[in-house]
């Protein structure tokens, strides 16, 4: 365990962020780099940026408060440093994605009824069943929720986003690149760490499965609503005929039902994958209706 | 004039320029730490400049640092544990991107700790810690927790940023002074993290004290309480790191005028 987890330490954390990929950037990209002149002038498409960046703010203050009250249940001194970069590393999405929210034109003065307004309230229910893991001081559960089923969602939601903003918009791609590195990190520790505590648990593993199933529930219920009503567009790539590709589908050509096919069904291979790394089975949740 | 902006790039950036909830803004984010560890983290794995060498160092010398660093660590692990705690508490955005800034810190803090201990020979640095803390210090870090864990934002930041994070800066301080020369490395980039934390602490406090007075008696009244635990740390501290008598006055002294800016004494 231990020469794992020294890929994970702070050293190897200050190494590949502020001295690596973070390098020379402000607020995640390059100092200069602004949204783009057409998505700014139309209100539909500003609009849609707004909703589709509230759910990433949810989804990071979610990680954030999941990843610092795990520092605390870490039953070891590497996972608790890592845990504590993951802190930072959700702090600096929660900051970057609220950045881009006063860059789309929302006021200061306006940010959290903003966020209130355009909140799924079926992505902030898939936070609050993790966070009642964390604040129960569930050390296993919690990484499950955080580390394998929330970054394995952040994760794919991002590429489907950087993939469609890359030609569009290369300030938010870019943004989304830093993003991905750190996910593809934090899923990572998940998968490492948590094997060998569940071999340990055996007897939490049904209740963990539990909690993956109402938290991918959840996330699919999100995902259904996000793409069932025409005015929502959570990907420009569609409006403004850029190319691109996401796991074989065409973002510009596709029908929002053939892109939330294509998202649901990454996310949850992704999940299968992972938690049979860790010895877990994914259990598929009842099938949600859009609201 | 000052500017109600906030920054569009890094170059000749000067946060007091800002106004207030600007400034506030700028020196609680993210970006800012970025921007402030870059300066004195950069191309130092675990806190050494590669072209530190080792001084030599007598068993004595040795034994008393191996305590001294294991003491730190409790120290560090209180910090940790406590501002990993002040994210869920923090009552605005900037305070919780801020107090996130100051968990990686405090495991940075720990992980170098860690790092000199096996450096020394300590082939076991987490039981060599248990042995050997100081049970003021753990006295302490329990009394920290209970108030982090009570939910008391106002009460965990006087404990953590202003009483811990003080003695840290304090103590360490005159250790660097008469230090290892890697050691003395080690310590250079803690100590400019706390003061970034005792300043969040002083200003968070003095800002929510300015506003309701009526706190300052609740918090006279835990510092009363903390207060045996803080000297017992400062003793322990201060005998390892052979600190002389004229000098422990000076370093107490130093915690005193930092809790009377607050008004706490």
């Amino acid at each position: 365990m231990a020469e794992f987890l020294a890929q994970y330490s702070i050293q190897r954390w200050m190494e590949m962020c502020p001295q690596g990929y973070l390098e020379d950037t402000v607020h995640g990209h390059e100092p200069d780099a602004t949204e783009p002149e057409a998505l700014l002038a139309d209100d539909d498409e500003r609009e849609a940026a707004i909703r589709t960046t509230v759910s990433l703010v949810v989804g990071e203050r979610c990680a954030l408060a999941a990843s610092s009250g795990l520092v605390n249940a870490a039953p070891d001194y590497p996972s608790k440093r890592f845990l504590a970069t993951q802190t930072l590393d959700e702090a600096r999405h929660v900051e970057i994605f609220t950045q881009r929210l006063f860059d789309l034109g929302v006021k200061k003065d306006d940010l959290e009824s903003t966020i209130d307004r355009y909140a799924n309230p079926n992505l902030v229910k898939f936070a609050e069943v993790l966070l009642e893991k964390v604040d129960a001081g569930d050390f296993v559960a919690g990484v499950v929720g955080q580390n394998i089923v929330l970054e394995g969602m952040a994760f794919t939601v991002f590429e489907l986003l950087e993939a469609g903003n890359r030609e569009f918009n290369p300030k938010f791609s870019q943004t989304l690149k830093g993003t991905i590195a750190d996910e593809r990190r934090h899923v990572g520790f998940g998968e490492n760490r948590i094997g060998s505590l569940i071999a340990q648990h055996p007897e939490k593993k049904s209740e963990i499965e539990k909690m993956q199933q109402e938290m991918a529930y959840y996330m699919l219920a999100t995902f259904s609503d996000s793409f069932s009503d025409p005015d929502r567009k959570p990907n420009p790539a569609a409006s403004q005929g850029a190319e691109a590709d996401f796991h074989g589908t065409n973002l510009a050509t596709a029908t929002p039902e053939e892109m939330e096919a294509v998202l649901a069904n990454t996310v949850i291979g992704e999940f299968k994958t992972r938690l049979a790394r860790v010895g877990l089975e994914y259990q598929t949740p009842t099938v949600p209706v859009p609201a | 004039m000052t500017d109600t902006t906030t920054r569009t790039d890094t170059d000749d950036f000067d946060p007091h320029a800002l106004a207030e909830q600007a400034f506030l803004d700028e020196v609680h984010s993210f970006q800012f730490w970025f921007d402030s560890i870059e300066g004195y983290l950069t191309d130092r794995p675990y806190g050494r400049r590669g072209t530190t060498d080792e001084d030599p160092i007598d068993d004595r010398r040795r034994e008393r640092l191996i305590t001294t660093l294991c003491n730190y660590a409790v120290g560090e692990t209180a910090a940790l544990e406590g501002a990993a705690g002040l994210v869920q508490l923090a009552p605005d955005r900037n305070s919780k991107i801020f107090m996130a800034t100051q968990v990686a810190d405090e495991a940075r803090h720990l992980e170098v700790f860690l790092h000199r201990l096996r450096e020394l020979g300590v082939a076991d640095p987490e039981s060599e810690i248990e042995r050997r803390a100081q049970p003021a210090l753990v006295d302490f870090k329990g009394a920290l927790l209970d108030l982090v864990d009570g939910g008391d934002w106002q009460a965990a930041v006087f404990a953590q940023n202003v009483i811990l994070e003080t003695m840290e800066y304090t103590v360490f301080r005159l250790h660097a002074a008469n230090a290892d020369a890697v050691t003395r490395d080690v310590l250079a980039g803690v100590i400019a993290d706390e003061r970034r934390h005792a300043g969040f602490g002083e200003n968070d406090l003095g800002r929510s004290l300015a506003v309701d007075p009526s706190g300052r008696a609740r918090l006279r009244e835990i510092r009363s309480q903390l207060d045996p635990m803080v000297l017992g740390v400062f003793e322990g501290a201060l005998d390892d790191v052979g600190a002389p008598t004229d000098e422990r006055h000076r370093l107490a002294g130093e915690y005193l005028d930092t809790v009377e800016r607050l008004g706490l004494t």
